[in-house]
């Protein structure tokens, strides 16, 4: 992996974790930094496969409040460049994917306790001043600080563990790289069950089943179950107005 | 104090959005988004305020706890900028109402924005964006970028617009009309469907082809029996018992991650998978 290649991988992790903490365009999402990170690579098929296996890895999880999820970008970005560096082979992605984007919330716990707790206590001195400005500087100051957070690792494990990648492979029995791949396919498990825990109306759960026969047993797409939900959005929604004996389109106004 | 006669301007509502857009650079573990929530009230403080005392006053404000999710947090931004200005123009109206209304917002907004945008919309449209990626086309990621960076600047720029020009009413309006448990009752139908529609595509698990019943051309794998009575069944009993582990113990999502990595080299090794 050239120098140039390895900095720009490493310049668009930056970026993602940037939005991600700025205008959230979701380029840190997998779904996009892998591709990217393929053309980037020269590679931009291998860079979809494994940004869309990733992305389904951790689709669902979302952690709410102030809670952590996983580092995808690092992981989708690094795992892209990888399986570039490997000739395509999107196993590596897999069995990278998850120690690296742990390893990218520990970073990010990191970066909230410590380096924004210690920017925070020196944005207090200028609030007794009233010194709004330099808040606001200190406000974007600290997202300099994921040049060094993300940016440096992504550039060290692209520009060395490229050129070791393939004797990684080689080196690795396969019944552990298979094995990974299918812990792989279950992680995904995970997400969805944090989804369904932070369902606040349980009593709903027969759309689940709806949506299960709809995919499995069907074999309607994944377009497909999202026009499925909407259906059944607006469905609930016409039933349950009489319910509530209340006129909905006020409602629906007022969303726009 | 300065401009007390005027109103804020469309020119200062746009500044309040940049800075709205910086909400949580630096969100921390004490305070949360506060730099940030101070960050968007900026304009404000620039243009109403003149002496450090007077300034440190309501940048004191600002700069108490304040976390909520990122785009949404647009709209008690907008609501904040309507009753900052009312203090600093009419002076009827108690400061300390300010962060009475951003915790009152809160809540009901972190899980709004959460359950609809992270947990619904993102997913269906990443989701959506994998099955075309996997066909090899950009089209699909391309298309998230698009619907994503609408849905983020569409709302921030509502929720600071509509936010400033309702004001309180808003807030008494939300809470009144009982909209956000009726978007939270359809975002809940919504996430149902799509979470129980994208299992088979997001949870993989299949037993081993060495698994099976009879022999030579008679052989039969029980993962094609069971495909046969009820395709995706191990997924969904995958999904079952996550949540039903998540719910029950104490165990986090991220130890089970791993929990489920090991389980793969391990099953692989017995021949199970």
């Amino acid at each position: 992996m050239s120098l140039t290649t390895a900095l720009l991988v490493a310049l668009w992790c930056t970026w993602g974790l940037i939005d991600e903490q700025t205008i959230q365009l979701q380029t840190t999402r997998p779904i996009i930094t892998g591709p990217v990170v393929g053309l980037i690579c020269g590679d931009l098929q291998t860079g979809l496969i494994v940004g869309a296996t990733v992305e389904l890895m951790f689709l669902a999880t979302v952690f709410v409040g102030t809670a952590t999820p996983p580092d995808t970008t690092l992981a989708s970005g690094i795992a892209t460049a990888l399986a570039c560096a490997a000739g395509g082979d999107t196993e590596i992605a897999v069995a990278t994917a998850l120690p690296v984007a742990l390893i990218g919330q520990v970073v990010t716990t990191l970066q909230m306790t410590v380096v924004n707790v210690a920017l925070l206590h020196i944005a207090d001195r200028f609030t007794a001043r009233g010194d709004v400005d330099s808040i606001c500087k200190i406000n974007k100051i600290a997202l300099l600080f994921n040049f060094v957070f993300y940016g440096v690792p992504t550039f060290l494990a692209v520009y060395f563990g490229a050129s070791y990648v393939q004797a990684i492979i080689d080196a690795t029995p396969d019944w552990l790289i298979s094995g990974l791949g299918v812990g792989g396919g279950m992680i995904g498990a995970v997400g969805l069950a944090v989804l369904l825990q932070s369902i606040t109306n349980k009593k709903l759960w027969p759309y689940f089943v709806i949506g299960f026969v709809c995919a499995a047993f069907l074999g309607i797409n994944m377009i497909g179950v999202g026009l499925v939900g909407v259906a059944a959005v607006f469905l609930h929604n016409y039933f349950t107005s009489a319910r509530d004996e209340q006129p909905e389109l006020g409602y629906e106004d007022e969303e726009d | 104090m300065k401009n007390t006669d005027q109103k804020l301007t469309r020119q200062d509502l746009w500044k309040i959005f940049r800075g709205q857009i910086f909400i949580r650079s630096a969100l921390n573990y004490e305070r949360q988004q506060c730099m940030g929530f101070t960050t968007a009230m900026r304009p404000i403080i620039n243009k109403y305020y003149e002496t450090p005392e007077e300034r440190a006053e309501i940048v004191d404000r600002h700069m108490q706890l304040f976390l909520t999710q990122p785009m949404v947090s647009a709209i008690p931004v907008g609501v904040a900028a309507a009753m900052e200005e009312r203090i600093a123009t009419e002076g009827d109206l108690d400061p300390s109402s300010v962060n009475e209304v951003k915790i009152a917002l809160m809540g009901p907004l972190a899980a709004l924005g959460d359950s609809l945008i992270n947990g619904t919309a993102r997913p269906i449209f990443a989701g959506i964006a994998c099955s075309l990626a996997q066909a090899g086309s950009v089209m699909g990621p391309l298309m998230f970028l698009a619907v994503m960076a609408f849905i983020t600047i569409g709302v921030r720029y509502l929720g600071v617009f509509e936010g400033y020009k309702r004001g309180v009413t808003l807030v008494t309006d939300m809470q009144k009309s009982g909209l956000i448990d009726k978007i939270g009752e359809l975002a809940s139908v919504a996430a149902f469907v799509v979470i129980g529609g994208f299992t088979p595509s997001i949870v993989s698990l299949a037993l081993s082809d060495g698994l099976g019943y009879g022999t030579g051309e008679e052989f039969v794998t029980i993962q094609s029996a069971l495909d046969g009575m009820f395709p995706c069944l191990l997924p969904l009993v995958l999904v079952l018992v996550v949540y039903a582990l998540l719910r029950r113990t104490k165990i986090s999502p991220v130890a089970l991650m791993l929990l489920l990595m090991i389980a793969g080299v391990v099953g692989t090794v017995i021949g199970l998978f």
